[in-house]
């Protein structure tokens, strides 16, 4: 019968990065999800389609979540995970949600969550084996259930204001203990 | 009490009657070896047994005569009790029975005792005998109550004897049986009420009758007995009884029960009869009988009896015998059924409602909601002890293990997990991939078989050795790195003994011999950062306090295992040396005085020389300013 559209609106700032990276994401949707995409110009939204072909259709889920991811701001290979595995999920809050900081204070908690350099970032994308992406007041998480978890805490730590070495020690930590069980 | 009394009174009575008897009458009767009766401080029993004696006698004397009268057919019995009485008298002891009429109560008395005591003991037939002594010696003087009682217990043990096992119960003979048979035969015929021998066989003078237990014949020797005259033939021939033990058995049974009532000895004396005849004709005839299951055997008996008793010329066939039997079963089943049930078989049967302590009779089943604790017997405990000996042969002890804590060290705990700092190369996917990947690889590596490695290692090794031997391009492997101790010698004494070219460098590189610094670079002082001159300071206070800390340590460990070397350098004697010296005077303390101080800087040296040379001229000054002085004075003195 009819085919199912979902629709993935773009901002203005990810024009560039989608014409760029479009062959790798139009890719895996068409050939291993069987499904049709395409940029609407006119509307700017990514519109994706089941057709005859399609076999799964949660694929189409998958597929809108994956556009989703990038358009947010991940890379394309990390956002292709959420179409490889099934218990990857997206989780987005703001800086604000957590404590209400105003002008400086904000400015200095992202700068805290960042690192220099993005060291921090970087560590606790490491150690938690999620990714993670900082746009100005909004965070988010991309990984499995219990990773966002423990990245949302570490977050909400250097928010909250305890220095990067501390949140270090913890997620460290929790992580061995997760491993451990595992 | 009362009782006392009277029992003294009679005690007296029955001694009087005793001497009396035996003073007057004693010709006639055998035997009865005491002369007078003795009852001072004797006991009950005591008496009783006396009397015994003299009964014995009596009675024997008394048998021998009733048998003789009762074989003399000119005598007849009549009625019952004119004729016991006209028997009795036959005995020569006329005058005991004048006393006894005339001691009518006390009779009486002893009478009831007795009975009293025959209630209890049956089996002792000689106090039943004795009973019976006195009960035809009283047969005209009855007492009613003392009859009807008499009766009523006779009633009782007829009833309690049918269909009940008693202590008589033989393979040969059964009482129930007898007595049913008994029963049977005088409801049938009533005819002969003759004179009836008491005691059916008087075979002899020394023959013993009253006990159940004597099987003997008396009539062959000791030497000619065997296992025919004290048993029956061992098959079931119930039929075929032979003895005249039987008779006995029967006869004192008998006697026992029914002594008391008169009606009923008569009968019984029918009956012991009736036995006698059907014994003998018994004796004759052999009869087969079928061996049929359950109790046939009583019922062949009885039957066999009842036949005999009834018409021995109607002989019935085998299949009426069986019907016969058949119907009887049916017939008892029957009544089984209608008559109330045992208690057994009532539900919910309450204390009261069954005999005392029937309960331990009874095997009873119930379920058990917990586990029984086991029975502890010889063998259990051989069992455990059998383990427990193994167990410390093999030395398998079941020992606590105590636990132990793991202790992780920090630096361990932090190497597990290295914070990486930087973007991680790998995208999400390919981290998951690879978990994925390693997650599925340990089962694989797992498998891997540690002889199976061993093996390859030794192949291996074995083959490079054979190559090297036989291969003329041969390439040895890359060697596998592994640790080796080497000592810092000139080269050329370590290597080969004709070494292809000599070498003067040593076998360890500069940087073994010293170790380089962490930056990398030597500096000298004026290079020196100040963080790089703190760390140095640092390291030598470090350096030095190790040092000391280890001093200490050493000597502590000297004092104690070795006290007089320990204490020469130490601190303590030191102090001590000190003191010493400085008492005695050979030594002084430098005090710390104010001066030295200020010499620490040359400043304050230059400063201080400086004064003290001023104060040196000042003096001198002084000094010459004096002699002035004096000198002036004299020059006045001589202007004058």
């Amino acid at each position: 019968g009819k085919g199912e559209i979902r629709k993935v609106p773009v901002p203005a700032n990810r024009y560039t990065p989608l014409k760029e990276n479009w062959m790798k994401i139009f890719t895996p949707i068409v050939e291993h999800l069987q499904l049709q995409i395409r940029f609407n110009l006119k509307t700017r939204n990514v519109e994706i389609k089941t057709c005859q072909e399609t076999k799964d259709l949660g694929a189409l889920t998958k597929a809108a979540d994956f556009v989703k991811a990038f358009i947010l701001g991940f890379q394309v290979e990390d956002a292709l995970a959420l179409i490889r595995l099934d218990d990857l999920f997206l989780e987005s809050f703001e800086v604000t949600d957590v404590k209400p900081l105003k002008g400086d204070h904000l400015s200095r908690a992202i700068g805290r969550i960042a690192g220099k350099g993005g060291k921090t970032k970087f560590t606790i994308e490491n150690v938690t084996r999620t990714r993670i992406v900082l746009a100005d007041a909004k965070i988010h998480i991309l990984g499995s259930f219990q990773n966002i978890k423990m990245a949302r805490t570490a977050i909400c730590n250097l928010i909250l204001g305890s220095p990067p070495s501390k949140v270090y020690g913890n997620i460290r930590a929790v992580a061995s203990r997760a491993a451990e069980r595992f | 009490s009362v009782q006392d009394g009277l029992a003294a009174d009679f005690r007296a009575l029955t001694k009087t009657l005793y001497d009396l008897n035996k003073a007057l009458g004693s010709n006639i009767v055998r035997g009865g070896p005491l002369k007078e009766l003795v009852i001072e401080n004797f006991d009950e029993e005591q008496i009783w047994q006396q009397l015994e004696l003299q009964n014995n006698a009596v009675l024997d004397f008394f048998k021998k005569s009733i048998a003789r009268d009762a074989e003399d057919e000119d005598l007849c019995l009549f009625s019952d009790q004119e004729e016991d009485g006209s028997d009795a008298e036959t005995s020569s002891d006329k005058e005991l029975e004048d006393n006894i009429m005339e001691a009518e109560t006390e009779q009486k008395n002893v009478y009831t005792k007795e009975k009293t005591k025959a209630k209890e003991k049956q089996s002792k037939l000689r106090e039943s005998i004795m009973q019976k002594y006195s009960d035809e010696d009283s047969d005209i003087d009855f007492d009613i109550e003392a009859l009807e009682q008499q009766t009523k217990t006779a009633k009782e043990t007829t009833l309690k004897k049918m269909g009940r096992k008693s202590i008589v119960d033989d393979k040969f003979f059964k009482l129930a049986e007898m007595e049913a048979f008994l029963e049977h035969a005088e409801k049938e015929n009533r005819e002969e009420e003759e004179d009836i021998n008491y005691f059916e066989d008087i075979l002899s003078d020394d023959e013993e009758e009253e006990s159940e237990e004597a099987k003997v014949k008396p009539i062959k020797s000791s030497r000619d007995l065997t296992y025919k005259d004290f048993f029956d033939p061992v098959d079931d021939n119930d039929d075929l009884v032979a003895n005249d033990v039987e008779d006995d058995q029967e006869e004192e049974a008998d006697s026992a029960i029914e002594e008391e009532n008169e009606e009923s000895m008569s009968e019984v004396e029918d009956m012991n009869e009736m036995v006698m005849e059907n014994m003998r004709s018994k004796e004759a005839s052999k009869k087969v009988t079928f061996s049929l299951p359950d109790d046939s055997e009583t019922e062949d008996v009885t039957d066999m009896q009842l036949e005999k008793g009834i018409d021995p010329s109607e002989i019935k066939s085998s299949f009426e015998k069986r019907q016969e039997k058949m119907s009887k079963k049916i017939k008892s089943l029957e009544e089984e059924l209608l008559e109330e049930k045992p208690w057994q078989l009532k539900g919910e049967v309450t204390g009261q409602k069954r005999p005392e302590n029937s309960l331990l009779e009874e095997t009873v089943l119930f379920d058990h909601a917990v586990r029984m604790a086991p029975v502890i017997t010889e063998e259990t405990t051989f069992q455990l002890e059998d383990i427990i000996k193994q167990r410390i042969l093999d030395e398998a002890w079941d020992d606590v293990v105590p636990k132990e804590k793991p202790k992780e060290e920090a630096f361990e705990y932090k190497k597990r997990i290295t914070l990486d700092h930087e973007k991680s190369k790998l995208s999400l996917a390919e981290i998951y991939e690879q978990e994925y990947m390693k997650l599925h690889q340990q089962k694989t590596e797992e498998e891997e078989n540690p002889e199976h490695k061993e093996i390859q290692e030794m192949m291996d090794s074995l083959f490079l050795k054979l190559d090297a031997l036989c291969n003329f391009h041969f390439t040895p492997k890359p060697p596998v790195p592994e640790v080796k101790i080497v000592s810092n010698l000139p080269a050329i004494s370590m290597e080969e003994v004709a070494p292809v070219a000599v070498s003067d460098a040593a076998l360890l590189a500069p940087e073994e011999i010293k170790e380089k610094n962490k930056a990398g670079d030597v500096k000298t002082d004026a290079e020196k950062t100040p963080t790089d001159k703190k760390r140095e300071r640092r390291k030598k206070k470090l350096r030095k306090r190790m040092k000391l800390r280890e001093k200490e340590k050493r000597q502590k460990l000297l004092e104690k295992m070795k006290p007089e070397q320990g204490t020469k350098l130490s601190k303590k004697a030191a102090a001590a040396k000190l003191k010493k010296l400085t008492k005695e005077g050979k030594a002084s303390l430098l005090k710390d005085e104010g001066k030295d101080k200020v010499l620490k800087s040359s400043q304050a040296f230059f400063s201080q020389l400086q004064d003290q040379v001023k104060m040196q001229i000042k003096d001198a000054n002084k000094l010459k300013k004096k002699q002035k002085k004096q000198k002036a004075l004299s020059v006045h003195k001589l202007k004058l």
